[in-house]
């Protein structure tokens, strides 16, 4: 296969579609109040689902885009007199740089597909046990092989997948007992990082978003839980430990997305929980702070292991990428 | 529709719905007697939506505004509750609750009754602060607890023998006698168990908790139940209670997971398929009713209404007549007569004919329930229905194993 020439094939492609999406809402192509929807957008840019979801979470946390009561996105901050469009977003004649069109059509390096097919090889594991085989994988990327080769040597760096005896591609499963474990490493290492990352932590980020929960019904658990990471705990000058950090975090976050959108209700509960833990980093001694992290991660343990045996009432039939098939 | 000029229109009677409330639950409780009893009590309308275990709790979870109370077991609140389908019940709101007995609020019949591993109802009855489940007494509730049972296995006598010499023993669902006659329930939190508590009793697995097991655990109960389906030992699964009475009719099986009322329906395999009461003891479950979570206002009012006349007595006398005990037994006993409340709760011989819910013979004179009165039963409870932390998982082999019993197949 040639390599593309165009710098941009590089990029993930959720961070392509992000920014197709948001020069279009500066344009005003993309009008305040209009409805965005994960499959028509995905058809524009002729991807799959999931590296639109990424790119709409991306927005979301840029607030160029709200949540409302209903399904998709909105354009702009809802207020009390929003009108949600609802058009298809095909008929807009969205503007697309050619050189991004080129790089959503380039399907050269792995990097440009690796965010998804983390995503879906993180979620498919509340299903089971799956073997990854690299030719279907290659054809549903329409990437060589080479390029899967990578990104399946990234996934097993990032312990979302290994080799079996037979020397298959093996995910999963994720049980309550690795779960237990992912936490339990949690509790003694995230509050360790936050206590190292006292001084440098973006104490004017906390404050804006200790604003926010009281203002934006909309505000997720999932949207605090990101924040408090990149503010505060990844604040800490240990890059090692920040990574590990990262690395442990990365399947429990794919799977609670994968929850929500098989339809489970987002832990509203736990929104309560990070307003008191940001208000104790913001305005009190640190060791309170890492103290609460401690009793916030045990609970949050508890409801994440009662979450998981929902799943088990799940259907399987069409949770999953056709590349994976169950062991 | 009326046009607002003909004022005639204003004088006919208007029409008043009928208030209706559904009920969603399995063929356990949804009985015809129960509901049309509760309709002509409560002055609404009560429709039943009748589904098995596993499509039930399903429904519950994914479409709580498709009824307004729910009836199904405490086990399966794990699923139900952490979905967010269900409201609290208000115990304030609940005139028998200081009658409900310490089985369900305690643990045990009395405070030396073994507790049962596993989910016991009251790990799961009182809703503790950040939303859980637990056994901390509070003034809110889950789910309301009615009717309940220890279960076991049926076993053909003529091919185990009758007498105490051997007893009945949970062994017995992988015995060599029953090769290719032994069918298990096809539920996870429930014929999972029945198979763990016949590894453990034949000796070929032990487990740490048996009411928690561990991956490794559940892969070596999966791979018995593998090889002993290779070499021909089921004949089936079964989800309901028509179809095993079917199985035990049909001389299909000589061992079987069962549950009471089937005994009931039992016809030509009477004389010889037989209730065990195991020297192990028993599997229990403890069912009840929950509120969905949308109820609000007159809706809700009725819910109450029906929960109440849940322990008034009369359906508790239903249930008794099933082979079912509830949660409030003086109230039910009101509503049986003497020789029915010796025979189900007493573990007298039968005085004379009893009949079943339906009004059909379930009982013959001079027959003696198996495992005696309820509380010397209640008392040898080792385990309940449960659904393990690692449920997900345990239920995904469970149904590899059952699909394979069903085809035959050799993988």
């Amino acid at each position: 296969m040639i390599r593309s020439a165009n710098p941009l094939a590089q990029e993930p492609r959720y961070e392509l579609i992000a920014r197709v999406l948001r020069e279009n809402i500066a344009a005003g192509i993309l009008p305040e109040g209009f409805v965005l929807l994960e499959g028509p957008i995905a058809t524009v840019m002729q991807t799959s689902r999931v590296p639109v979801q990424a790119a709409l979470r991306q927005l979301l946390e840029e607030r160029l885009i709200s949540r409302f009561d209903g399904r998709g996105y909105l354009v702009g901050r809802v207020t009390a007199g929003t009108v949600p469009i609802r058009r298809d977003i095909r008929e807009l004649d969205l503007l697309i740089p050619p050189m991004v069109d080129d790089a959503l059509q380039t399907r050269g390096t792995w990097r440009h597909v690796y965010d998804e097919v983390e995503e879906e090889v993180a979620s498919c594991q509340i299903f089971g046990e799956f073997r990854i085989v690299e030719t279907e994988l290659a054809e549903h990327l329409g990437v060589s092989r080479t390029v899967v080769r990578d990104v399946l040597a990234r996934l097993q760096e990032r312990g979302l997948i290994r080799k079996s005896a037979a020397s298959h591609w093996i995910a999963g499963p994720l049980t309550a007992r690795t779960v237990s474990d992912k936490f339990e490493l949690r509790g003694i290492v995230e509050p360790a990082a936050l206590r190292l990352a006292a001084p440098h932590i973006r104490y004017a980020e906390v404050e804006d978003l200790l604003e926010r929960i009281e203002t934006d019904p909309a505000i997720t658990p999932q949207e605090m839980a990101d924040a408090l990471m990149e503010h505060c705990i990844a604040q800490a000058p240990n890059t090692a430990l920040v990574e590990m950090i990262r690395s442990n975090r990365l399947l429990l976050s794919a799977v609670d997305r994968a929850l929500i959108r098989l339809g489970l209700p987002p832990d509203e509960d736990t929104i309560e929980q990070y307003q008191t833990l940001l208000d104790l980093i913001s305005r009190h001694p640190i060791d309170s702070a890492c103290e609460y992290l401690r009793d916030h991660l045990s609970i949050t343990a508890r409801r994440y292991l009662a979450r998981m045996k929902i799943v088990a009432v799940i259907p399987e039939a069409g949770a999953f990428a056709p590349y994976l098939s169950p062991q | 529709m009326y046009e607002a000029e003909d004022q005639t229109q204003l004088a006919a009677p208007p029409h008043v719905q009928r208030r209706v409330l559904r009920v969603l639950g399995t063929s356990i409780t949804l009985l015809p007697p129960v509901r049309d009893q509760a309709r002509a009590d409560l002055g609404f309308d009560i429709v039943f939506e009748e589904m098995d275990f596993l499509d039930c709790q399903r429904q519950a979870a994914m479409r709580p505004d498709g009824y307004d109370v729910y009836e199904q077991c405490f086990h399966n609140l794990d699923i139900v509750w952490f979905w967010g389908a269900l409201q609290p019940i208000d115990i304030a709101r609940i005139a028998e609750w200081d009658n409900i007995s310490d089985l369900v609020k305690l643990g045990g019949v009395s405070k030396y009754a073994g507790r049962g591993l596993g989910d016991a109802p009251v790990k799961k009855l009182y809703i503790q602060p950040g939303g859980f489940l637990g056994s901390k007494p509070s003034r809110h509730i889950s789910m309301l607890p009615t009717v309940h049972n220890m279960d076991s296995f049926g076993f053909d006598a003529r091919v185990f023998g009758t007498g105490t010499d051997p007893r009945p023993s949970w062994a017995w669902l992988l015995d060599r006698r029953a090769k290719g006659r032994i069918a298990l329930v096809d539920e996870p939190a429930i014929g999972f168990f029945d198979a763990a508590l016949a590894a453990e009793a034949s000796g070929e697995l032990e487990f740490a908790d048996i009411g928690n097991m561990t991956i490794d655990e559940i892969n070596a109960l999966m791979k018995l139940l593998e090889r002993k389906r290779v070499e021909g030992y089921f004949c089936g699964t079964w989800r309901g209670g028509e179809e095993a009475a079917s199985l035990a009719e049909a001389g299909s099986v000589a061992v079987q997971s069962m549950w009471s009322p089937v005994y009931g329906k039992l016809r030509a395999a009477r004389p010889h398929f037989i209730e065990a009461a195991p020297t192990e003891g028993y599997r229990a479950w403890h069912g009840g009713a929950s509120l969905s979570r949308h109820l609000r206002g007159a809706v809700l009012d009725m819910a109450y209404e029906y929960l109440n006349w849940w322990l008034s007595g009369f359906a508790g006398a239903v249930m008794a007549r099933q082979g079912y005990y509830i949660s409030n037994p003086a109230r039910a006993r009101d509503h049986l007569c003497p020789e029915e409340w010796a025979y189900w709760y007493e573990g007298a011989a039968a005085a004379r004919d009893l009949a079943g819910p339906t009004g059909e013979t379930t009982v013959k004179a001079g027959e003696r329930r198996a495992g005696g009165a309820y509380t010397d039963r209640a008392r040898k409870i080792v385990i309940w229905n449960t659904v393990m932390d690692e449920y997900n998982y345990a239920a995904r082999a469970w149904d590899r194993f059952v699909r394979r019993v069903q085809d035959g197949g050799e993988a």
